[in-house]
């Protein structure tokens, strides 16, 4: 079966899915195989001569590379030679009524062709500029180029990002990926802005690879630092909760920086939300705002003239604003990239269904999974398939200290009210408790004098924004437990249950637990921890519907 | 729901049994919640069930087993009276047709059918206990049976191969001795008395014949027949040092010693020796085809039930050894020489091609985790050192000059990153900069790194340096591959995030950089399973005792025999697991078990583990260590790399 609306550029014959053979397919140097997998059908790609990269992560030969809800492309600098195939799924239609949806091309990809035409030389040269600033940067003290990458939706921003990230870490460097848009996860699940150094190679098949866990990964793990913006829009009360959380989140990126050398010289690579790039009022303070915290160096614009003029206006060969930026003359370059025409438009079920099997796989492990998991046995399909098992507990659900944001999705229902209770708790903008003193003093300490900026600008933002520094729209839940919890996520703050407010929303990560059940009447609610064990004492942040309602995440 | 026939119910059940065809816990619970709905149902369903064990292929009988046991136990009556009746009869049939690991959870299984449900306040057993109970005797006369039959076809074994082998299925023959030597090793205790001059008279001769054999490969590194041969004979060499063999196996090597003599006389002085270097390359990529049904074999990670043997004997299987040797070599041998041409801003992307497929080609093999086991166990040369050639014997030293006047090595001290790294910073960030193709440039992302691994793709550069790391980098694969293997047997889980000082901290570990504390530095977590948890600090191990009943004598508690592992820390076959106790050994986690006070749930159906854990105080307990350890303060970061 195939969908409607979707062409295909190459005519194939019909292949019967049942016996299609493994197709081959060959790629002259310099052109890229396109594809496409649905969620539920899943393709295995085994590279047979020559080299390729999937977005600059190199394939190794005869390996097999499983594909399942996928829209990537395969380049080769050298020419080679790949066989497609579609995996063995059994049945493909279930009792349930969960097809696999299977499409014409190549081992049944919805779509799959070949280009020639690749922006490959444009985003290489960009990796071979910012190898010559790290060179620099090695040579003479200098901090390594700090990247922005800037485009609409679907402009191939993230593809950008891993390819550079792959190309440095192949070339021996450790760029820390700093990932702020909240609607795709970055090793981790969607609304969550996150910042990892990457410098093993990246998971072909996954994306950016998995987070650690207890067990071995085939691929080496990535440790992000996660934080939690509950929404998928950035400018959400004028930015008012995205901009603090941005600041925290470079505040501890350079804190990394100062301390960690190879880090330093490789620099960061940002990646941000398609939104920013929209030209929304108040995206360009937002711009501002990241390129000042970060004290981005280059400014890479994929797809937009607009954007790329407005930015060269306010931009180009201005000094960066890194405290070092006057003694090295350091200064920003706007750059303009070409987007590739492999760039599709991700509909809102296929975003919807990567960002529900962020989730899964987050809980259940990195088998490729969405709704037809039910359907398919992966384990035996996907060679790097790592099975967890989460813990499923109850738990009282007035012991818990969930906050949630009171400026997000307003016509929610009647619990967004204001509580004044949580007015006047935070008198001061960066956490100065006793309790966090000890895990920020050091990055703060440190950060000063390389950043400069980012301490005393934050808070100048605040109090000039609006009234919104006296308070932070966060409040505590009271119970009784909602029904809306149900299918939800909370995430698990690292701040204890008596921080501010302000501390909560700064706090990074620790974890996510999902809502299984909710018993009103026993005020208890059934949660599946990725742990088993009691359930630290920490805040927690319920962003209510968001990322999304996963419905029978455990049956 | 209600409304449907019981025929409708069934046939949607048995369709939905079909596409059961792993642990899936989804699929489980989904089947369950069905069955559960459907109690109306019930005789059907367990009709679809016993049906659906019996006829499955052996592979899908574990998960449909899962959902009679999640059945029984998350609803209970009346599929417990429907399944039960012929319980005896599904369980036994699934239980002669699956391998060993499926066995021993299927006997984890059954144990949690003895007991309550966990949670319940039903202090029933899960199944009455006649059902239970049949079953296990069932079980144990097999076992017994078996045990018994495994001895006597040891023994037959041994007496059938005291006849002397044809000395023309030499190579066979050398992993035929080891393997007996092996299955002798864990059956017999080693007899005492053996003529000690035989002995040293034999290992004289395997000498000599080792020492030609390097000769021979010495003069001709590249033919496959010679290397095959001395490996085989080093090979035989370690398992004599390393085994004790009896009398008649000695005989029996002694006549394979002597019938390698003559021929390694005729090959000798064979014309291989005079093979052009330039043809050398050739002749290697057209060999890894016909060797190419071994890679696949040695790169999955070894079934853990018999980790021993499965080395052991892909270890000796000659043509395996004959791959190692020769990659080996290919390492050895020195790489191509750097593309100059593409130092050229507009290099022909022809030219590269060639190149890269060439050394794509020879790739793969080296990369084969057999290799890092091997160096691991000192069977073969660190990658750093020549391997045999190193070894030669002086007087063979004029062989190696030979290839390198040959063009064999020309430019290799070349250094390529230094060219790209002076080429790419002159790189403008410009717009316009941005359009010129360089793809003398792109050297630096493949050609300058050209040792290339086969399981990963990552590249090396082809420097003595770049060697090493491949070789750590092929070491952490081998060894995660065996952790991965180990770790599919117990539950998993994702660690929490760090916070933000520990982020601050923590470095990336790469798999290259000298082992230490990137090994096993970092079990964050205690596992899931708490105390008896594997991934607990202290693996609770003894050496694996030499005399023979108590090799063959099975754990008490759970009457399984000890699985011997070598162990690389040790040097040393070792029992995991194990725990002695007094005279006894248990394994340590059915120890921990039992000495807990109580039987402690282990049910096997995760849904029912998952109820479980939230009961059990004990799991709390072993989490709070964890979560103690785990603080911030010691900056202990668990990226298991």
């Amino acid at each position: 079966m195939s969908l409607p609306g979707l062409e295909l550029t190459q005519p194939s014959e019909e292949r019967h899915l049942a016996s299609a053979p493994p197709s081959q397919i060959n790629l002259k140097a310099g052109s890229e195989w396109r594809f496409e997998v649905a969620y539920g059908h899943i393709i295995k790609v085994k590279l047979l001569t020559g080299t390729a990269e999937l977005f600059g992560t190199e394939l190794a030969e005869s390996q097999t590379y499983t594909f399942s809800g996928t829209k990537a492309a395969i380049y080769t600098w050298h020419g080679c030679e790949l066989e497609v195939s579609a995996a063995d799924t059994g049945n493909t239609a279930t009792s349930d009524g969960v097809n696999a949806v299977a499409g014409h091309g190549a081992g049944g990809c919805q779509s799959e062709y070949t280009a020639e035409e690749t922006p490959m030389t444009e985003y290489a040269n960009l990796h071979f500029a910012l190898e010559s600033m790290r060179q620099d940067a090695q040579g003479s003290g200098k901090d390594g180029p700090r990247v922005l990458l800037l485009g609409p939706e679907d402009a191939g921003k993230t593809s950008l990002a891993k390819i550079l990230t792959a190309y440095a870490t192949k070339v021996g460097r450790q760029p820390v990926v700093v990932n702020l848009d909240s609607t795709e996860g970055m090793l981790s699940v969607p609304g969550t802005l996150t910042a990892t150094a990457f410098r093993t190679m990246l998971d072909i098949e996954e994306g950016w690879g998995s987070s650690p866990m207890s067990g071995p990964s085939p691929v080496p793990v990535k440790l992000p630092l996660v934080y939690c913006y509950p929404s998928a829009n950035p400018l959400d009360a004028e930015g008012s909760v995205y901009k603090p959380i941005v600041s925290r989140l470079a505040l501890s990126v350079m804190g990394r920086l100062a301390e960690d050398e190879e880090a330093r010289e490789t620099g960061i690579i940002v990646d941000t939300p398609g939104i920013l790039s929209s030209g929304k009022p108040g995206s360009l303070e937002l711009i501002n705002h990241i390129v000042t915290e970060f004290a981005i160096t280059t400014i890479v614009i994929l797809g937009s003239e607009r954007l790329y003029s407005t930015m060269v206006k306010q931009y180009d060969q201005k000094p960066s604003a890194s405290a070092s930026a006057t003694i090295f003359d350091e200064r920003v370059s706007v750059l303009k990239l070409s987007k590739s025409g492999g760039c599709v438009d991700r509909d809102e079920t296929f975003r919807k269904a990567t960002r529900e099997s962020q989730i899964r796989s987050y809980f259940f492990g990195t088998t490729i999974s969405s709704s037809a998991s039910a359907a398919l046995s992966l384990s035996s399909i996907s060679s790097s398939a790592v099975t967890l098992s989460p813990h499923a507990q109850v738990m009282d659900f007035a012991s818990l200290s969930v906050y949630n944001y009171t400026i997000v999705s307003s016509d929610d229902d009647e619990e967004d009210e204001y509580d004044p209770s949580s007015l006047g708790m935070s008198g001061s903008f960066l956490p100065s408790g006793a309790d966090d003193a000890a895990a920020h003093n050091p990055n703060s300490d440190r950060a000063a004098p390389l950043p400069g900026v980012v301490g005393s600008f934050s808070e100048n933002q605040q109090t000039s924004a609006s009234e919104s520094s006296s308070h932070v729209p966060l409040k505590k839940v009271l119970p009784p437990a909602s029904s809306a919890l149900a299918n939800t996520l909370i995430a698990v703050t690292h701040a204890s249950t008596t921080s501010t407010p302000a501390q909560v929303r700064d706090a990074s990560i620790m974890g996510f637990l999902y809502v299984a059940e909710v018993d009103a009447d026993k005020g208890k609610i059934r949660v599946l921890a990725p742990i088993g064990g009691r359930l630290p004492p920490r805040a927690m942040i319920w962003a209510r519907r968001w990322p999304t309602e996963v419905v029978g995440l455990v049956g | 729901m209600s409304g449907l026939a019981s025929e409708e119910v069934a046939e949607d059940y048995k369709s939905s049994l079909e596409d059961l065809t792993g642990n899936d816990r989804f699929q489980i619970s989904n089947l369950t919640v069905i069955a559960k709905e459907n109690t109306e149902h019930a005789m059907a369903i367990s009709r679809v069930l016993e049906n659906h064990i019996r006829t499955t292929p052996p592979q899908h009988k574990l998960p449909a087993l899962y959902v009679v046991d999640s059945i029984v136990k998350n609803v209970g009556t009346p599929y417990t009276l429907f399944l039960g009746r012929n319980m005896y009869q599904t369980f036994m049939n699934a239980y002669t047709l699956v391998d060993a690991q499926t066995r021993r959870k299927l006997d984890e299984m059954l144990k949690t059918w003895k007991e309550p449900v966990p949670g319940s306040l039903d202090t029933r057993p899960v199944f009455p206990p006649d059902i239970t109970r049949s079953i296990e005797s069932a079980l144990i006369k097999a076992r017994t049976a078996a045990l018994q039959q495994e001895q006597a076809r040891s023994n037959l074994l041994q007496r059938g191969r005291g006849g002397g082998t044809p000395p023309a299925m030499a190579r066979p023959g050398v992993s035929h001795h080891g393997v007996n030597g092996q299955s002798h090793r864990t059956m017999t205790p080693p007899s005492g008395h053996r003529p000690g001059n035989e002995l040293d008279a034999l290992n004289r001769d395997l000498e000599a014949c080792i020492l030609a054999a390097r000769n021979d490969f010495a003069s001709a590194p590249f033919d496959p027949t010679t290397q095959q041969r001395l490996k085989a004979l080093l090979d035989l060499q370690t398992i004599m040092r390393n085994q004790q063999l009896t009398p008649d196996q000695l005989r029996l090597v002694r006549d394979q010693i002597s019938a390698f003599r003559p021929q390694t006389s005729t090959t000798y002085p064979g014309p291989s020796a005079v093979a052009a270097p330039p043809q050398a390359p050739q002749a290697q990529i057209s060999t890894p085809p016909a060797a190419a049904p071994i890679v696949p074999v040695a790169a999955t990670p070894t079934p853990a039930q018999q980790p021993v043997s499965q080395s052991l004997q892909s270890l000796l299987n000659s043509r395996t050894l004959a791959e190692l040797i020769k990659n080996t070599a290919i390492r050895q041998q020195p790489t191509p020489p750097p593309p100059v041409p593409q130092m050229a801003p507009v290099a022909p992307m022809g030219t590269m091609h060639p190149q890269m497929s060439a050394t794509g080609s020879s790739t793969p093999q080296p990369d084969n985790p057999l290799i890092a086991a091997l160096r691991s166990r000192g069977i073969l040369p660190p990658a750093s050192a020549p391997p045999a050639m190193g070894q030669a014997p002086s007087g063979t030293g004029e062989a190696l000059p030979f290839l390198i006047p040959g063009g064999m090595r020309p430019a290799s001290s070349v250094p390529t990153p230094p060219v790209s790294m002076t080429a790419s910073s002159v790189v403008p960030a410009t717009t316009a900069s941005m359009k010129i193709p360089r793809v003398a440039l792109v050297v630096s992302l493949y050609e300058a790194k050209s040792n290339r691994c086969g399981t990963c793709g990552r590249r090396f550069p082809a420097t003595q340096e770049g060697k090493e790391k491949k070789a750590r980098h092929l070491d952490w694969h081998f060894k995660t591959n065996q952790r991965m293997s180990e770790a599919a047997k117990r539950a998993q889980t994702r660690s929490w995030y760090v916070d933000e000082r520990d982020w601050i901290k923590s470095r990336e570990v790469d798999d290259d950089q000298p082992a230490g504390d990137g090994d096993d530095n970092a079990d964050g977590e205690s596992g899931p399973e708490g105390a008896n948890s594997k991934t607990g600090p202290p693996l609770a191990w003894i050496r694996a005792p030499n005399d023979a009943a108590r090799r063959n004598t099975p754990c008490p508690i759970c009457q399984e025999k000890f699985e011997s592992t070598w162990s690389e820390d040790v040097q040393d076959w070792i029992w995991q697991d194990a725990v002695q106790v007094g005279t006894r050994v248990y394994h340590a986690s059915c120890y921990a078990e039992v000495t807990k006070g109580g039987p402690v749930a282990r049910s096997s159906t995760p849904q029912a583990q998952v109820q479980a854990r939230t009961s059990t105080p004990d799991s709390v307990l072993g989490k709070r260590k964890a979560e103690t350890s785990n603080s911030p303060g010691k900056t202990r970061i668990k990226t298991e790399v």
